[in-house]
């Protein structure tokens, strides 16, 4: 008589075997003590494995509400549609800044010959070309980037023009490009324009911002600031609030690599709004690219907190740190 | 669609923080990866959602090893003082006794090839032997003969531990 194999009878346990296969081991179970046995030993030590096993089992929390987590979901995608679209907009910009440069080098050639012509040289390949060079065409990437196109970044594909052959353009390109170069001093391409943060700005996101010194929010808000202990700070902005609640903070801080860091603290919604506006490109008092200041490689990362609050973090860092910020900074606000 | 990955978020939810416990260490980022298997659930729309949501975790397990070393270098900025996790509600010697045997089991479960290990903790989070062999790549009939060997080593190892310690306490 064949016994049964320990794994069949572990399978058995399991309830992974067929109806067949069950009738056959039950009727051979029924007339063999010793596989009997075998498949005692067998039930102690599944459920003594289970019973091990369940001691690794981390403290029992509520999950977090279903409702929430698409929410989440959504705030993803508008972040989402937010870097995509910032992406573009760095990578027109440098092929615009480009297509001036070599402008600006073949009208240093032939001095008569008009601007607007010489920008229709580069071929629709070379323009592709350009767009491979731009970090923050990869939304995803891990290392840091800035979008903003620096001048001698920008200068590279240059040389490639001038030694390219005159093409044809196609026509429909020409005009955008040269809208695109009515925007810059083709002569001086390093000179990007500075986009000044304005109060039409500020009022656009959903509330007036008040800039602070640091000592002044702390007053105002209770000492619960949110910001990364230890790192300078280099802004401080509250947004007006309403009927007493604690308003929405964000703080800037500047990490040692030059890079800003914004801690964002405050009610769920406008949290939400927030990222979800700067996503849009309208966002907040700050204007993307400019030196300190947010910039089309970051990320944010949210994280509900007690209540209706909303805790984020912003920063053009891989998303594990700005998780691991996010949980520390809660973690000490919380400590308070 | 939305509906079932709700039922399925209701149903298996605590089983994939735990799950992912057994894989980080760590409660709070085993939740984080929870909440991060589901919300890209609900935009992946997966066909088979249930297996889908653990061997998404299963993944997410595996870049959290890569990333750990990474996240390192990054926090170095943050070096100080060191976090204060909200502490786990448990009387002080339970707390004790409880890390103890904890920590005996996660020993021993660490005794087990990875293999033996991940098919373990994937029976133990409730798929069935066919989700664990398309999950793992084994065959069916494989799924029952890795799980007898995983099992009985980590009760010899969880044994033999205790037989050297010389505590018994965590006997079942």
């Amino acid at each position: 008589m064949r016994h049964i194999p320990e794994d069949e009878l572990h399978a058995y346990l399991d309830q992974a075997l067929s109806r067949s296969q069950c009738v056959e081991i039950e009727s051979h179970l029924a007339e063999c003590p010793s596989c009997r046995a075998t498949r005692d030993g067998i039930a102690a030590l599944r459920d003594r494995t289970t019973g091990l096993l369940a001691r690794l089992a981390p403290p029992r929390r509520v999950p977090m509400a279903f409702e929430a987590l698409r929410h989440e979901g959504h705030l993803r995608a508008s972040i989402r549609r937010r870097r995509i679209r910032a992406a573009a907009w760095a990578a027109s910009l440098v092929i615009a800044v480009g297509t001036g440069w070599a402008a600006a080098a073949l009208s240093r050639q032939e001095p008569s010959r008009p601007v607007a012509r010489a920008s229709e040289a580069p071929t629709p390949q070379q323009t592709v070309a350009v767009v491979e060079t731009t970090p923050a065409n990869a939304p995803d990437s891990d290392p840091p980037v800035t979008p903003t196109p620096r001048p001698h970044h920008v200068a590279r594909p240059a040389p490639a023009v001038e030694r390219a052959e005159p093409a044809q353009p196609a026509d429909r390109d020409v005009a955008d490009l040269q809208a695109k170069l009515a925007l810059l001093d083709v002569s001086a391409p390093v000179q990007l324009a500075p986009i000044e943060p304005s109060a039409d700005r500020a009022a656009e996101s959903g509330g007036m911002w008040r800039t602070m010194s640091w000592d002044g929010a702390r007053d105002e808000t209770g000492d619960e600031l949110p910001h990364i202990e230890g790192l300078p700070v280099i802004r401080v902005q509250v947004q007006a609030s309403d009927h007493g609640r604690r308003p929405l903070m964000v703080v800037a801080q500047q990490l040692a690599s030059g890079q800003v860091i914004e801690t964002i603290e405050g009610p769920a919604n406008d949290v939400s709004q927030f990222l979800s506006r700067r996503g849009e490109g309208a966002a907040t008092a700050l204007a993307p690219g400019e030196v300190g200041l947010p910039s089309a490689a970051d990320q944010s990362m949210a994280m509900q907190v007690g209540g209706d609050r909303m805790l984020a973090v912003t920063g053009a860092l891989p998303a594990d740190s700005l998780r691991a910020m996010i949980r520390r900074i809660n973690a000490e606000m919380r400590g308070k | 669609m939305s509906d079932e990955l709700e039922q399925l978020y209701q149903s298996t939810y605590t089983a994939v923080v735990r799950f992912l416990y057994r894989k980080v260490w760590d409660a709070e980022r085993a939740e984080d990866l929870a909440q991060e298997v589901f919300v890209r659930a609900l935009a992946h729309r997966p066909e088979k959602p249930r297996a889908w949501v653990f061997a998404v975790a299963a993944n997410l397990a595996r870049d959290e090893a890569r990333a750990a070393v990474r996240r390192k270098r990054h926090l170095t900025l943050l070096k100080g003082d060191p976090v204060a996790l909200p502490a786990v509600e448990l009387a002080a010697d339970d707390a004790v006794e409880h890390d103890e045997q904890m920590a005996a089991v996660q020993e021993a479960l660490n005794t087990l090839t990875p293999r033996d290990r991940e098919i373990l903790l994937l029976w133990d989070a409730g798929l069935s032997y066919p989700e664990i062999a398309a999950q793992t790549g084994l065959a069916v009939g494989a799924v029952g003969t890795t799980l007898a060997r995983a099992r009985r080593r980590l009760v010899e190892a969880h044994d033999r531990r205790h037989t050297r310690t010389g505590t018994d306490a965590a006997h079942s």
